[in-house]
């Protein structure tokens, strides 16, 4: 099962290659369809998922690599848990709307759509890995479509923001690699379930220089501060359904390496250094949410504010109990959702308006009234209104976390004022005051797959908004095992 | 009494009729039958509040006592476990009143006066959603339930101030109505982490119940945060700057919303958790009444220079905000709530009465009206009612909750027993100001009707419709009457019955000193009204020019709003810090990393020279990963064979 939904947009992307120039028409159907298959198989796998059930579900594995004179093999092994599952439901939802809001493209769209859909195997891939080298092979697989299409559908300085994503990754990635390959021969395998239940003791180098390695990769592509500043440029300068999954999807693997690999391998050293990861957390919330409200280009804005947003995640990881990290988990799926729909209205606006400064837009809820309204649920859950699925997460985190880190909590905590000033002050610009002559012969969301995208969107986040069970049973299966290693002790 | 014991889901009912209007109304916005939301949200709220009064009555019956009903779960995850449930005691019994029947009266009301408007039927999903939220609010049994419904309420305030979203003013008033709340809502959010992080309890009773048992430090920590809470939703010093503001919004929100019932939710919110309160040290009641006090007296100094006949209400509110919050500093719980519970009434009679003149005149400018008592002669009854009860005359409602304020003043404070006797007196100066200005005297001229706006006509003044009229006509009984329940002490005997019993102890009990005192600042107060705004003996402009810089120091709020917006917000946040992480961030964090990466890029150039294209930077790039993996796994793999 796992497997096929690796296997389903990839396959795409293989019709999509051969698919002749003169049908370029039909790439966007195809695209379409393989995903939604992927969408609609991600929520079988949620919902098949069977919480009651310890350890991985689905688990598809075979040896890929055996060197046995050294001691270790490299193996083919998917398999998800309480922690995966939401992300691979996430994985499957955005890459369907990513190809939704994609529709109008038209530059070279086969090509487009063949590394779009790509790009949502590898994503994909990251989450279901069971072993440290595929996730590595998945994690750099992810780069080679985002490059190009940041620097080919791009806008502005796509080139220098493609280039300096990749540059950011690849730095990170050196560092995990290293670690990757420490941790496998010291715990004698890469299988991250072996390593998990018998965590190396020791290795060639400290096991400090080890985690700090792993970490760097996750750290930089969360991103915390000082490391954020790759991620303005690419949400810039990306197109929107690039925006979406980078916002949605592409930063949470760097959340979900933390609590799959860094915590449970790495237990000891990650306790010795969780007040750093907690003063890291709450410096990112605070410094992402001030830039924010500096921001006059809305998707600068939704990028800083991301920054400030994965900080509360890594609050929930500093505090290695089992409820903040359940928060961590949680909120890396509303923050996806919440700044995916963020990213696909600001794209929509954009659509129309042909541009982005906000000194520029003002009175738009007059001519765009469903858009602007669906800008609005999106903006006060970022701001984590009670009722939408933000809420829900960075309370969990908030809760978790003051025992463990007093100060760094509270100082978060002051990024949700934060975050309401930034989110009704840029509302207000855009959507409030006389309506503008300007923007006079703006129309409305009316296509099916505006509406569709928009619909789905705000629906997966008042569901969890509502009814946070949908989510958490799932989240409280995959933490618990986390929770027992990194928490005693 | 009547009536069996009311059971758990009628109780629900109460909260989902609104919210069930809420999402019809939705659905109608934009339809061409906008009136049926007008219709169903009145018929919702209806539902809502015979429900209310079939609540109230079990609450009777048993003394105000809380009914066991046991909580259900929200959230479940390892030791978090978030209750939600229904609680009825004698003080929700109390706020299921209030809130069911004004809002009922209000939604009436503005059936009439929101007619005409192009956002008809979004006016009432919005005004569902608040009254759903408030209910919510005050039937929560678990802290983190209630502190949900404390925002949502907050999100409608938002959502209505700003509901003419053309006019730039409302705009930016919700948003400062929002964001302000929201510094009081970060301490209520710390209080709240900070109480289950110590007890792992939300439910409110046990909280209560387990108060006497935590440290000082912690019970000093939970009630100060609450209490920031409360300065956010209620308007207390420092806070208060939103709510003059707030009046941007439509009159019948201003109300509902920003006079009878969710400005009181940080009065609710204090009196909930009373005995938390009366279990932390005195010097935390004692900032509680100090705030109370001070802000009663700042609002109502600011009272007497406004010239929008709102704003004068407004700050009015502030202020008998200001008399609830001192009273329950000074452990006078059931004198706030009585306060709480015959303001509402009058407060948002006034307000439908400011509304009314303005559907007559356009205006809310009180230099624009005058004269209108003749033309308009239920809406001047009222009003002039109102003002006596708010004033506190002798029998009407307020007077008979204020002077039990006073009362718990003198007992324990002589401070604030004076300064409250002193907002008395100006109670009644500047609403007996506001009658004379708008109602006596010759008509101003009014104002032209503004675009997008409803059938106001310009020309002569005349009575409001019978939609709008006669919702004021029922609240002045309550105005009248509403203190007449407590005469027997059944009012604080019912809203006691939430209280532990070691803390009941309400008595009926009447001191010269309080009635004597109040009555005579009162008349004074009406009678320097008089003089000045009827008869110009001395004349307004006369008393201005003598006050030196004070008028003007009043008028600009004492620069409080200045401080906010220009300095703290603008110079400091946005400008000195924000400009500080701005250079940080572009000229050092970025600029370091891009260097970084530069030199990379060098290094890349040389590696690739042979090839051409950006795709091979990338490759390239990739393959020196390889190698150095390669190399890696060559010298560490012959290690582990040593080993």
């Amino acid at each position: 099962m796992l497997t096929l939904f690796l296997l389903l947009p990839a396959t795409g992307a293989a019709l999509l290659a051969i698919t002749r120039r003169a049908d370029e028409a039909r790439a966007k159907w195809i695209a379409l369809i393989f995903s939604s298959l992927a969408f609609a198989l991600s929520v079988l796998i949620f919902v098949r998922f069977d919480p009651d059930i310890a350890g991985y579900q689905f688990v598809d594995r075979f040896t890929w690599i055996n060197t046995h004179q050294s001691g270790f093999t490299v193996q083919y092994a998917l398999g998800v848990d309480g922690l995966s599952a939401p992300m691979v439901l996430l994985t499957g939802l955005l890459s369907l709307a990513s190809v939704l809001v994609s529709w109008r493209v038209e530059l070279r769209p086969r090509e487009y759509y063949a590394w779009l859909l790509l790009l949502e195997s590898a994503v994909g891939g990251v989450f279901m890995s069971l072993d440290l080298i595929q996730f590595f092979l998945f994690w750099e697989l992810e780069l080679l479509p985002m490059y190009l299409l940041i620097s080919i559908w791009g806008t502005g300085r796509k080139e220098y923001s493609a280039m300096k994503f990749v540059l950011f990754t690849i730095v990170g990635s050196a560092f995990m690699l290293v670690g990757f390959l420490v941790l496998g021969l010291a715990g004698g395998s890469f299988d991250i379930a072996v390593l998990t239940a018998q965590p190396p003791q020791q290795a060639l180098v400290p096991l400090s220089l080890v985690f700090w390695a792993v970490m760097a990769a996750f750290l930089v592509k969360l991103p915390v501060v000082p490391f954020h500043t790759w991620l303005p440029d690419a949400h810039t300068d990306a197109p929107t359904a690039v925006s979406v999954l980078l916002a949605g999807v592409l930063l949470k693997m760097g959340g979900y390496g933390i609590l799959r690999i860094a915590l449970p391998i790495l237990p000891g050293e990650a306790r010795d250094f969780r007040v750093l990861l907690a003063a890291i957390a709450a410096v990112s919330v605070v410094y992402g949410a001030i830039l924010t409200l500096q921001q006059r280009d809305l998707k600068r804005l939704i990028a800083y504010s991301s920054v400030s947003h994965m900080g509360y995640v890594l609050l929930g990881v500093a505090t290695m109990g089992a409820v903040g990290l359940s928060g961590a988990a949680l909120q890396m799926f509303t923050h996806g959702t919440i700044t995916g729909l963020l990213f696909i209205t600001v794209g929509l606006i954009y659509d129309r308006t042909h541009t982005r400064q906000l000194p520029e837009l003002s009175g738009l809820l007059h001519r765009l009234p469903v858009l602007g309204t669906v800008t609005i649920v999106a903006g006060l859950a970022a701001l984590g209104l009670p009722g939408l699925s933000g809420f829900v997460a960075e309370i969990t985190v908030f809760l978790g976390a003051l025992d463990a880190h007093p100060a760094a909590t509270i100082t978060s905590v002051f990024g949700v004022v934060l975050a309401a000033g930034y989110i009704l002050w840029a509302l207000q610009r855009v959507f409030t005051g006389p309506p503008a002559a300007r923007w006079a012969q703006l129309t409305d969301a009316t296509a099916w797959w505006e509406r569709t995208v928009m619909a789905g969107m705000v629906l997966a986040i008042v569901a969890v908004g509502v009814y946070p069970a949908l989510l958490t049973t799932a989240v409280e299966s995959g933490v618990a095992p986390i929770a027992a290693i990194v928490g005693a002790g | 009494m009547l009536l069996p014991t009311i059971p758990e889901a009628a109780l629900w009912a109460i909260y989902f009729a609104p919210l069930l209007s809420f999402a019809v109304a939705t659905l109608l916005i934009g339809s061409r039958r906008p009136l049926d939301a007008g219709r169903m949200t009145v018929l919702a709220v209806g539902v809502s509040w015979l429900l209310a009064l079939w609540a109230l009555d079990s609450s009777l019956a048993v003394d105000g006592e809380a009914l066991d009903i046991a909580p259900h779960n929200w959230v479940s995850l390892f030791n978090l476990v978030v209750p939600v449930g229904v609680r009825l005691d004698g003080l929700t019994a109390i706020m299921l009143v209030v809130v069911t029947s004004v809002s009922l009266l209000v939604q009436v009301y503005s059936t009439g006066y929101m007619r005409g408007d192009h956002g008809y039927a979004r006016y009432f999903a919005y005004m569902s959603l608040f009254t759903a939220a408030m209910l919510g609010l005050v039937l929560s049994s678990s802290l983190l339930q209630l502190f949900v419904h404390w925002e949502l309420v907050g999100l409608s305030s938002y959502l209505l101030i700003g509901f003419w979203f053309h006019r730039p003013a409302a705009a930016a008033a919700a948003k400062k109505a929002f964001i302000v709340t929201r510094f009081g809502d970060f301490g209520f959010l710390v209080g709240l982490l900070l109480i289950w992080s110590k007890t792992g309890e939300f439910d409110i009773a046990a909280i209560n119940a387990l108060a006497p048992t935590l440290s000082a430090a912690v019970l000093t920590g939970f009630t100060l945060g609450l209490l920031a809470g409360a300065v956010g939703k209620s308007a207390q010093f420092p806070l208060h700057i939103w709510l003059p503001d707030a009046m941007e919004g439509p009159t019948p929100v201003s109300a509902l919303i920003h006079a009878a019932t969710m400005v009181v939710a940080g009065v609710y919110l204090i009196a909930r958790f009373f005995p938390a309160f009366e279990a932390a040290p005195a010097e935390v009641r004692d900032v509680v009444a100090y705030t109370g006090g001070f802000t009663a007296l700042l609002a109502a100094s600011m009272g007497l220079a406004a010239t929008d006949i709102k704003r004068v209400l407004a700050y009015s509110t502030i202020s008998q905000l200001g008399y609830m919050v001192m009273a329950l500093g000074l452990g006078g719980y059931v004198a706030a709530i009585f306060h709480l519970f015959t303001h509402a009434f009058f407060k948002a009679m006034l307000f439908l009465g400011a509304g009314s003149v303005n559907h007559a005149t356009n205006s809310f400018d009180l230099r624009r009206m005058g004269g209108l008592r003749l033309a308009m002669p239920v809406t001047f009854a009222s009003f002039v009612i109102g003002s006596l009860s708010l004033a506190g005359v002798f029998p009407l409602a307020g007077f008979w909750s204020k002077d039990e304020i006073l009362l718990d003043a003198l007992h324990h404070n002589r401070l604030l027993f004076v300064a409250g006797v002193a907002v008395a007196g100006m109670t009644a100066l500047y609403m007996f100001r506001a009658v004379y200005l708008t109602f006596f005297g010759a008509y101003r001229g009014g104002e032209a009707p503004a675009p997008g706006h409803g059938d106001g006509h310009a020309g002569a003044p005349h009575e409001s419709p019978r939609t709008m009229w006669v919702p004021l006509a029922i609240l002045t009984v309550p105005a009248v009457a509403a203190g007449w329940v407590n005469l027997g002490g059944g009012f604080g005997t019912l809203a006691e019955g939430a209280l532990p019993a070691g803390l009941r102890t309400f008595e009926i009990e009447v001191d010269a000193v309080v009635v004597a005192a109040s009555t005579l600042f009162t008349l004074g107060g009406i009678g320097l009204a008089t003089a000045i705004y009827l008869y110009r003996r001395p004349a307004a402009e006369l008393i201005r020019s003598r006050l030196g810089p004070l008028p003007r120091i009043v008028e600009r709020k004492y620069y409080l709003d200045d401080l906010a917006e220009t300095v703290v917000v603008r110079g400091l946040l946005n400008g000195v810090i924000g400009r500080a992480l701005v250079l940080i961030d572009t000229q050092l964090v970025d600029r370091l990393a891009n260097e970084v990466g530069r030199a990379t890029r060098l290094a890349g150039d040389a590696l690739r020279r042979s090839e051409a294209g950006q795709l091979q930077a990338y490759t390239s790039m990739f393959m020196l990963g390889v190698i150095v993996a390669a190399v890696a796994i060559f010298v560490l793999s012959g290690n582990v064979l040593e080993r």
